[in-house]
Formats: C-alpha cells, structure tokens, sequence
C-alpha cells in the first residue's frame, strides 16, 4: 500500500542543505522557523562527526541521536541568508 | 498522482481497505502473570486464534489454537505437564510444536506438527513474533531492556488490556499528532521532535500542566511544573515511555507501556501499563498509589483516543497544515512492517527528523486555557468549584 505524499511538499518541497562542519548533504524543509525537517541518508549519516561521537543516554529509550548542532547551524544560516525558504515569517 | 479535489473544488477523503496482511516484529501480548496459571489462554491475533499456555517447567508457550488432528480447539483444554491437551481426543502438544503423545494410540503419525509461535519474556511481559515470511527473529530485532521492571526502587506493573474496533494504524498516526494532545487530553506540549530511524520512531516531548484541567497544588502541596518524555515505537507495535513529571520539590520517575497487537485487519487489543519509581517523597504504598493513579488517568487518555477512533474514518490523504506533525513521514516508516524485508527500502527506514513549531500553537492554546479559566470563575466564582470539577 503505497504511502501518499505529504501536501505540504507538493508548495515547498524539501531542499538540500550541506553541513558546514563535515559536509554531510541531507534535505531539509522549514514550513516556519520553528518548524524543521531533515532528511537524511546513509552517506550523511555515515559522514556526521556529532553522530559517531554520539553514546546512547540513559533509559530504555535512550540509545538514539537527538540532533546534531554542527547541522542544526547550517540549517539555521541557511534558513537567515535564504538559501532554503522559510515558510512563515510571522514568528 | 490521484486527483483529491473535484471540479467542485471539495477536496476528498481517500482511503484504501485496511492491509489484510499484519506486521512484521515483536508483539506483546501482555504480562506473563496473567499467564502463569497452569491453564491455556485463548488469543485472538493476526486473524487467528492461538494458545498460551505455561508448562510445569515454567515456559510460557505459543501454538495455533486448532488442533492438527481433528480441527479441536486448545485453548479450551488443559495443561498436562510442559505439553497442551486437546479436549476433543486428548492429543497432546508440546511448546515446540510437535506431538509428543496421543495416550490412545501407538504412536505418533509423521508430520505431527503444528506452529509455533517464537516468544520473548522480558521484564514481565510476554512477547510473540509474528513474520507473515515465516522467518524467525533476527538477533538485531530486539525489545530494549526496562530497567525498573525488574527492580524493588520500582512498582510492579500496573496494566490495562481493551479492544477497540478499528485498524492499529489510528495508534501509531497519535505518536506524532501534537495538537490532539491538547484537544483530546488536556495536555500542554512545549516541546515537540519526532526521529524515525530504521525500526524506531522516537517522540520528545516537554509540556506544562493546564490550570484548567488541573487545579493548581493546595498550600503545601506538591506543585506540578511540567513533564518531560521520551517516547520510542520499538518496531511496529510496541511503545516505551519515559516519563517525568517535575513537581517543585521532585521529580516523579515514571515508564509507560503503550502496545497492542492486531486482532484482525479492523481491530486490536490495546494494552497499557505503568511502573513508578519509589523515592524518599513516596513513603509506604504511596509509589503503588500513584502508578494506580496514574494507570487510571493513561486509562482516561485512551479511552478519549478510542471515543475518537471509533467515530472518525480511515484517512489515506490527511490535509496537512504547517503546525502539525510528519503523519505521511511517519507512516512510510510503519510501511517497513508490512512488506517482505527485500522490498524495504531506504526510505522507510533513513533517519527523518522532524521538530515542531509549539510557538503559534502555544499562543493559542494559552488564549484558550484563560478563556476557560475565566468562564469558570465568571459562572462558579468559588473554590468549591474546582473539587466539583475534580469530582467528574
Ligand atoms: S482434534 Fe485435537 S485431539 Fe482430536
Ligand atoms: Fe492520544
């Protein structure tokens, strides 16, 4: 049963951002600038330096990898300069 | 692409039937205590009906219900030392599959073999596999450990078990619906991430309490601040949370259990459990207290989800806006479950990350929790009105 695509990347599709710190190139969207969504793929993953340095956390849940903030600069330089739109300005 | 907007410019509701095939992985099937005495347990999953039952060795065992012999039901007979016994002609099955006797007959014919279903017991709980392949679990595909179900500083499990008559998906689509934490269960996120990564789909999730849900802490007591939460689906059916509530003068350790595991393609058996930490704040039976309290408030949640489910309708196109979470994302990771493991493709197992904006819903939600604050005092004016509140 295929999955249908999102309508909200039908307007603004997702767009490529590379990571300042280990050139990593993953797809990010930005519906506001509190909202991102990043998409990565095994080569991004592979080179995020943040996520290799990266030891589980506590808890049962805790073997997961919040962010990395090398990226999270990028996407938000990218987002000031431009290069990727923001969708809403009003916040 | 399929047209959803008539010429009329309505747009439409689409949805397929409910996949008739079930997911691939790890279900739970509920505590092993409930389990454990010596009579075999009928279950219906996966659109079949099995047996559980514990032999004299301790081992809680899983078959097909249907006797091989002549189609007897086997979760209506009996345990007879570590093998199942048919009540129709007595035959007897061993947790292995196999027959191991007929006491009326010389031997056992050839091919006296029916399915046995791969379990898992761990912190308490009773696991099943389920691969429509019919390969065993992968070593990698495992259920992490839960510490404080297995430890004193901890409560036992508290644990509820209901059906609800709709396909599994409505469950997992809420992991990340962050505004029907708001309208559904009076609850106040701040915070809201969502990660799927390869089998896991992980929820973080800080939030405040609502004052007019809630009534705030008496003199003296305890004031709740807010909750912080991680929330991982680890494969398709089964949800750890870890939950703390921050009151001023502690912190409240808690682990939720949300799973549940098909009963057919239209519904399933959702079951939920809760252990709470003790600590110095929660002398005596105080900490068994809470994790009834606060077994019966997750209880309160799902009932107002399943009061939702069972009037809404199956949505294959849900019309987005900005401020809601990644549903079509989040369910491309869920489809990983229901093809054969060749057809899974990057996709739906890359790591997607999606981060909230709380600020303009936030805005709102503050503006309606003081409206709602204000039409209380302006219609009830006195403090009796919040034990009146409390009471219902
Ligand atoms: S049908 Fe089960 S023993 Fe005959
Ligand atoms: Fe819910």
């Amino acid at each position: 049963m295929a999955v249908r695509p999102d309508n909200r990347l039908l307007d603004t599709p997702m767009q490529e951002v590379t990571c300042r710190r280990c050139a990593a190139r993953v797809e990010v969207r930005k519906g506001s600038w509190h909202q991102t969504s990043v998409q990565w793929n095994a080569d991004a993953l592979t080179a995020c330096e943040e996520r290799r340095a990266a030891t589980a956390g506590p808890g049962p849940n805790g073997d997961f990898f919040e962010a990395c903030a090398s990226l999270r600069a990028s996407i938000a330089e990218a987002a000031t300069s431009g290069l990727i739109p923001v969708l809403d300005d009003g916040y | 692409m399929t047209a959803v907007q008539d010429r009329d410019g309505i747009r439409r509701i689409e949805a397929e039937a409910a996949p008739a095939r079930f997911a691939r992985g790890w279900h739970c099937l509920g505590l092993i205590r409930d389990f454990a005495d010596g009579t075999p347990h009928s279950i219906r999953a996966f659109g079949q009906k099995l047996v559980v039952f514990q032999g004299e060795d301790g081992s809680v065992n899983v078959l097909d219900a249907y006797c091989r012999h002549m189609g007897g039901d086997l979760s209506q007979g009996t345990v007879k030392g570590n093998e199942v016994a048919c009540p129709f002609h007595d035959w007897r099955w061993g947790g292995d599959g196999r027959c191991k006797q007929i006491p009326y007959s010389r031997r056992v014919p050839l091919r006296a073999r029916t399915a046995a279903w791969p379990t898992l017991q761990q912190d308490g709980m009773l696991f099943v596999w389920n691969d429509p392949e019919g390969n065993p679990p992968p070593a990698d595909v495992t259920i992490p450990r839960i510490e404080g179900a297995t430890s004193d500083e901890w409560t036992d499990w508290r644990w509820y078990y209901t059906v609800v008559d709709t396909n599994c998906r409505e469950v997992i689509d809420n992991i990340v619906d962050m505004a029907h934490f708001f309208y559904v269960h009076g609850s106040f996120p701040t915070y809201f991430k969502t990660i799927f990564e390869g089998p896991v789909a992980t929820q973080i999730q800080n939030g405040v309490g609502r004052e007019d849900v809630r009534p705030p802490a008496k003199e003296g007591q305890p004031k709740l601040i807010g909750n912080t939460s991680v929330a991982a689906y680890h494969g398709p059916s089964f949800m750890i949370d870890d939950l703390t509530y921050h009151y001023d003068n502690m912190d409240l350790e808690s682990v939720l259990i949300n799973c549940h595991y098909p009963i057919d393609a239209n519904s399933f058996v959702l079951q939920y459990g809760v252990i709470v930490k003790r600590s110095e704040h929660l002398p005596g039976d105080a900490a068994e207290k809470l994790a009834i309290g606060t077994g019966d408030f997750i209880r309160q949640g799902f009932e107002q989800d399943v009061e939702i489910w069972k009037n809404k309708t199956r949505i294959d196109n849900p019309l987005l806006c900005e401020e809601d979470g990644p549903v079509y994302q989040l369910r491309r990771w869920y489809e990983q479950f229901y093809v054969d493991v060749a057809d899974v493709t990057p996709e739906m197992v890359e790591r997607f990350e999606y981060e909230m904006d709380t600020s303009k819903p936030n805005e709102a939600w503050r503006r309606e929790v003081e409206a709602n604050l204000a039409r209380r005092a302006a219609a009830e004016d006195t403090p009796a009105a919040w034990a009146a509140g409390q009471s219902v």
